[in-house]
């Protein structure tokens, strides 16, 4: 790759949509911005009231309960009658001097108990119009978090009595109306007997009266839009108290992912038009590698998704930006982008058509989304939230430290993955793939094959997927984080099992499709020993996991780990069985796979599964063994 | 009869639109849309399952175990006793509680929180509440520590409603409901029918603009065809398939036991948004003539007029959520009225503006 040619390319990328039709382009897309800019304020001042009007309450006027249900847009007032019940007209009946009555059906249920909680937020919102606010709010709590093994000094009777007084003279300043329920009346009469405090929101850190056991603060050291919205309450009166969920910092986590979508839509538009009409070949035949051409038209896509992370990163803290903490969010965001990147070119270099490419990029959106978005909801539960690089800016925007361990787990398996992507695609950026109606499935083995020229490039190949099956399985246990973990070491350990083999035989079956290999026995046990082989030594990599310490409870992490990392054990021998027993493992599996490949794709597959059946026993052994089950 | 269909079938039209469901079917493509969707759905349904259950108690097996102590611990594990979910036991004091939240011991195990509750100088309690720190239960201890304090907060005022001036609404009684209830009418279905128009619109983006792109539009004009039976073919095709998929799903949330009424004027409010996105895609094709540009002007502006809805008096995605939970109102059939309308008054407008282009400058 030689940069003044990339820089070239990229050039030709950005200037020649500059003109004529695109001058439409640009204006069409200025006013629909402009239009959800203006509307933006007005959606986000009304609030997105989807559940609006969908139970039917039958009340009169004078029910104490009628302004209760007024005053929610969630259900609408209806004349009462016994009848309207019974014909589903109504949800739920109140009739004076009894309690409410709802209709025997999944919704009556609903709606009654959605009005339960509606009448406490409403007695809770009379509470606070009242003189007398120690007898309308009787509690003030104070929430503390604290690990385990510290509890002993922080609940030592002394220090408690002392922060306890601390805290109620700290509240007892505040103004009234608390920063979660929204609704600060005026009417209030004085600030002597507040509840909530204004404060709180701003840095929850600094509440309780130890720093560093409360984590039920956002906001931290951003300021400015992101600041006002942080979450996790800590004190005031019962209702006010919230669990810690980075709620905020996700949705403005998600801005940061949104204009991806939109980049990965012109980018492979882009690459696809290429291949239309052989349009590609000037580039393909002039004097410079395909490495060059791929380098110089994705350059000016990938730095239109840099520079939008920053500006979101910088607009998110203004007034009062920290350079640092922006480039954070957009060092953890390039990860991301470049996996957003390389997945539509390679989208684009197998879709047949533009409805397929939308297709794909739909899939690319949805998938890598939910893989950025998900494990980051779990951002203040463990280190596993950690496989998504978006859990940094959801810390960063919390105003979190984040070590260099941490940094290196959460972004560098992604960077790897786009990079494998890149390649792969490379390997089909050429005239036989580009401008013909290949196959799907001949065009995957066209992209491994082109990776594969000899059993040590076999075995550089199985290393390199790694970052993909690493992905692939932290997913799989992500996703399966959820369900009881009898089920989920099991279910853990299939996946693991079917990707693992997948990936250390099919560019094997790709090479001997193109030819590549020697036929019989011999070379095909060699060339599945070198893959292998290859697998074992990328999956030390995996160490990388214990390193930054994954937290010890998360079980299915180490399932899934557990043919790598086996290690840990006090006596020498059974350490190098620990460490060699992978080995023999992965060589003995791929040279099956190696030797049904080298006959027909039946054999193939029927000797991928076998590997698999080996595979998963091993695995089930070791996990056994270790007391995980 | 018999001679009407096979002048329908005989169609140009009917005959261009058979041809794009056909390279949708021969490419599988249709196939990893449906996919798509029902991981969209699964995968949002599972979040929805996933956090409830981080918040609902009553959704997960099992009791929170809560310490108690103080001088006002007395009432509060009055105030409890008839609560589900929690354990209350009172101890001697904080020390205790200290050993009982970190080592265990009391009733065989560690008590999940400590609630230290105190009378306070200003005739309030004051209530320190110590929850574990960073793990999955800490969300599920923190909402049982706050209906713990709701409830003896309730006690309280009662206790003080001498001095409280206003009057207080008495609580309905609490049943068993499914916490799903409300996502499933008012984010699952409206996801489910609004994503088959949107990708409807952007592949009818992608039919015209391939054909121009392509160069096979001039082979199509060769065919005794007009440019408007063209976009005829490809918009009914595309518009087709959304309120389809919105069917397969409707009867697939039925075989889950979810119930969805008004089936017709949903699948006419599906069919309405389908034609207007169809409609907007197959325009910008015709008016940028490439994908790049058109795709992406689709899809901002589509998404900007669906965040626009706002302004009317019930967002679509609020009028499908009434007419599936079987509450609509009058509003609710008049804004189906009303798509259903501009549907049709978009579309004719569609005509007549791909009548008036020039199909040489394409």
């Amino acid at each position: 790759m030689k940069l003044r040619k990339v820089l070239r390319i990229a050039r030709w990328e950005v200037t020649k949509n500059a003109g004529g039709v695109d001058k439409k382009t640009v204006a069409v897309a200025a006013v629909a911005l402009l239009v959800a800019g203006l509307v933006a304020p007005y959606a986000a001042s009304q609030g997105i009231a989807l559940d609006r009007g969908i139970y039917r309450v039958g009340v009169t006027e004078e029910s104490p309960y009628y302004q209760v249900v007024a005053d929610d847009p969630t259900f609408v007032a209806r004349e009462p009658s016994e009848d309207a019940l019974e014909a589903g007209r109504i949800d739920v009946l109140i009739e004076p001097g009894e309690p409410p009555d709802a209709a025997s059906s999944a919704k009556g249920d609903a709606a009654l108990a959605e009005l339960r909680s509606t009448v406490d937020d409403y007695n809770d919102q009379q509470m606070r119009k009242e003189t007398n606010q120690s007898a309308a709010f009787p509690i003030a709590v104070t929430l503390r978090y604290v690990e385990r093994e510290n509890v002993q000094e922080v609940l030592d009777p002394g220090a408690t009595g002392g922060t306890d007084t601390d805290d109620e003279s700290d509240e007892s300043d505040g103004e009234t109306g608390t920063d979660t329920s929204g609704s600060d009346d005026g009417s209030s009469d004085g600030s002597g007997d507040g509840t909530g405090d204004e404060t709180e929101a701003g840095d929850g850190t600094g509440q309780s009266g130890d720093g560093d056991t409360a984590a039920g603060g956002g906001g931290g050291n951003v300021g400015g839009l992101a600041g006002s919205l942080a979450s996790g309450n800590a004190s005031g009166t019962p209702a006010d108290i919230s669990p810690p969920f980075p709620f905020q910092s996700l949705v403005l986590a998600f801005l940061f992912v949104l204009p991806l979508n939109f980049i990965i839509q012109a980018y492979g538009s882009t690459m696809l038009s290429e291949r239309l009409n052989r349009r590609g070949e000037l580039l393909l035949v002039s004097p410079v590698t395909r490495f060059d051409i791929i380098g110089g038209k994705t350059l000016p896509y990938f730095g239109a998704a840099i520079t939008m992370a920053a500006l979101i990163g910088a607009g998110l803290q203004f007034p009062d930006i920290s350079p640092l903490s922006v480039g954070i969010s957009v060092l953890a965001i390039t990860p991301i982008a470049l996996l957003f990147l390389a997945a539509t070119f390679v989208g684009a270099m197998f879709a047949r058509s533009f409805k397929e490419l939308t297709f794909v990029t739909v899939t690319v959106t949805v998938s890598l989304t939910t893989y950025a978005f998900v494990p980051a909801i779990f951002t203040d539960v463990g280190a596993v939230a950690l496989i998504s690089p978006l859990t940094i800016v959801v810390r960063d925007l919390q105003g979190q430290a984040v070590t260099l361990g941490e940094f290196t787990f959460s972004t560098l398996p992604p960077t790897l993955t786009a990079g494998v992507l890149f390649a792969l695609g490379a390997g089909i950026y050429r005239e036989e793939d580009m401008f013909t109606q290949r196959s799907i499935p001949l065009k995957t083995l066209d992209a491994l094959a082109a990776r594969v020229h000899g059993k040590w490039s076999v075995a550089a190949v199985s290393a390199i997927l790694l970052p993909f099956v690493f992905v692939a399985e932290l997913v799989g246990v992500a996703m399966l984080f959820a369900i009881p973990e009898a089920l989920s070491i099991p279910a853990i350990l299939v996946i693991v099992v079917v990707v693992e083999e997948i990936a250390k035989s099919l560019h094997i079956y790709a090479g001997y499709a193109h030819s590549r290999f020697e036929a019989g026995l011999k070379p095909a046990l060699v060339v599945g020993a070198f893959s292998g082989a290859g697998f074992f030594v990328g999956e030390k990599f995996t160490l990388l996991a214990q390193l930054v310490g994954l937290p010890e409870q998360v079980v299915v992490g180490q399932a899934a780990l557990a043919t790598g990392t086996g290690a840990g054990s006090p006596s020498i021998p059974v350490v190098i069985a620990f460490l060699l027993a992978p080995l023999v493992l992965h060589v003995v599996t791929a040279a099956i796979s190696a030797v049904g490949a080298s006959r027909d794709r039946e054999s193939y597959v029927l000797a991928v599964v076998l590997a698999m059946i080996i595979h998963f026993g091993y695995n089930f052994t070791v996990v056994s063994a270790s007391g995980a089950i | 009869m018999q001679v009407a269909l096979s002048d329908l079938l005989s169609d140009p039209r009917a005959a261009i639109a058979r041809r794009d469901l056909a390279s949708l079917s021969r490419e599988k493509t249709i196939v990893l849309a449906l996919l798509i969707q029902l991981f969209v759905a699964a995968f949002s349904s599972f979040l929805v399952v996933g956090l409830t259950s981080l918040y609902d108690p009553s959704s997960v097996s099992g009791e929170v175990n809560v310490g108690v102590t103080g001088n006002a611990s007395d009432s509060l594990i009055a105030a409890t006793e008839e609560m589900d979910g929690i354990d209350t036991v009172q101890l001697p004091n904080e020390a205790t509680a200290a050993r009982a939240f970190q080592d265990g011991g009391i009733r065989g195990t560690r008590v999940d929180t400590v609630i230290v509750a105190n009378h306070g100088a200003d005739r309030r309690i004051n209530v320190t509440a110590t929850a574990p720190d960073g793990s999955l239960q800490t969300t599920l201890i923190v909402v049982q520590i706050r209906e713990t304090l709701e409830q003896f907060e309730r006690q309280e005022r009662q206790d003080r409603s001498a001095h409280i001036d206003r009057e207080l609404v008495p609580l309905p009684d609490d049943v068993a409901a499914s916490p799903y209830f409300g996502f499933t009418y008012t984010i699952l279905i409206p996801l489910l029918l609004f994503l088959p128009p949107f990708i409807s619109g952007s592949v009818a983006v992608d039919a015209i603009t391939e054909e121009i792109e392509r160069g096979t539009l001039e082979l199509l004009r060769v065919a005794p065809v007009t440019l408007v039976d063209i976009v005829d073919g490809k918009s009914v095709a595309m518009a087709m398939l959304a309120p389809l998929q919105a069917l397969l799903w409707i009867l697939l949330l039925g075989a889950n036991g979810i119930s969805v009424s008004n089936v017709p004027l949903l699948m006419l409010t599906v069919a309405s948004m389908a034609t207007v996105v169809v409609v907007i895609g197959v325009v910008l094709g015709l008016v940028m003539g490439e994908r790049k540009s058109a795709q992406l002007v689709y899809s901002v502006g589509v998404l900007g007029l669906f965040a626009s809805a706002v302004f009317l008096p019930e967002h679509p995605a609020t009028t499908v959520a009434k007419l599936a939970v079987d509450s609509p109102t009058n509003t609710t059939y008049a804004l189906v009225a009303l798509y259903a309308a501009v549907a049709v008054g978009l579309y004719a407008l569609a005509r007549a503006y791909v009548d008036r282009v020039d199909v040489e400058s394409l």
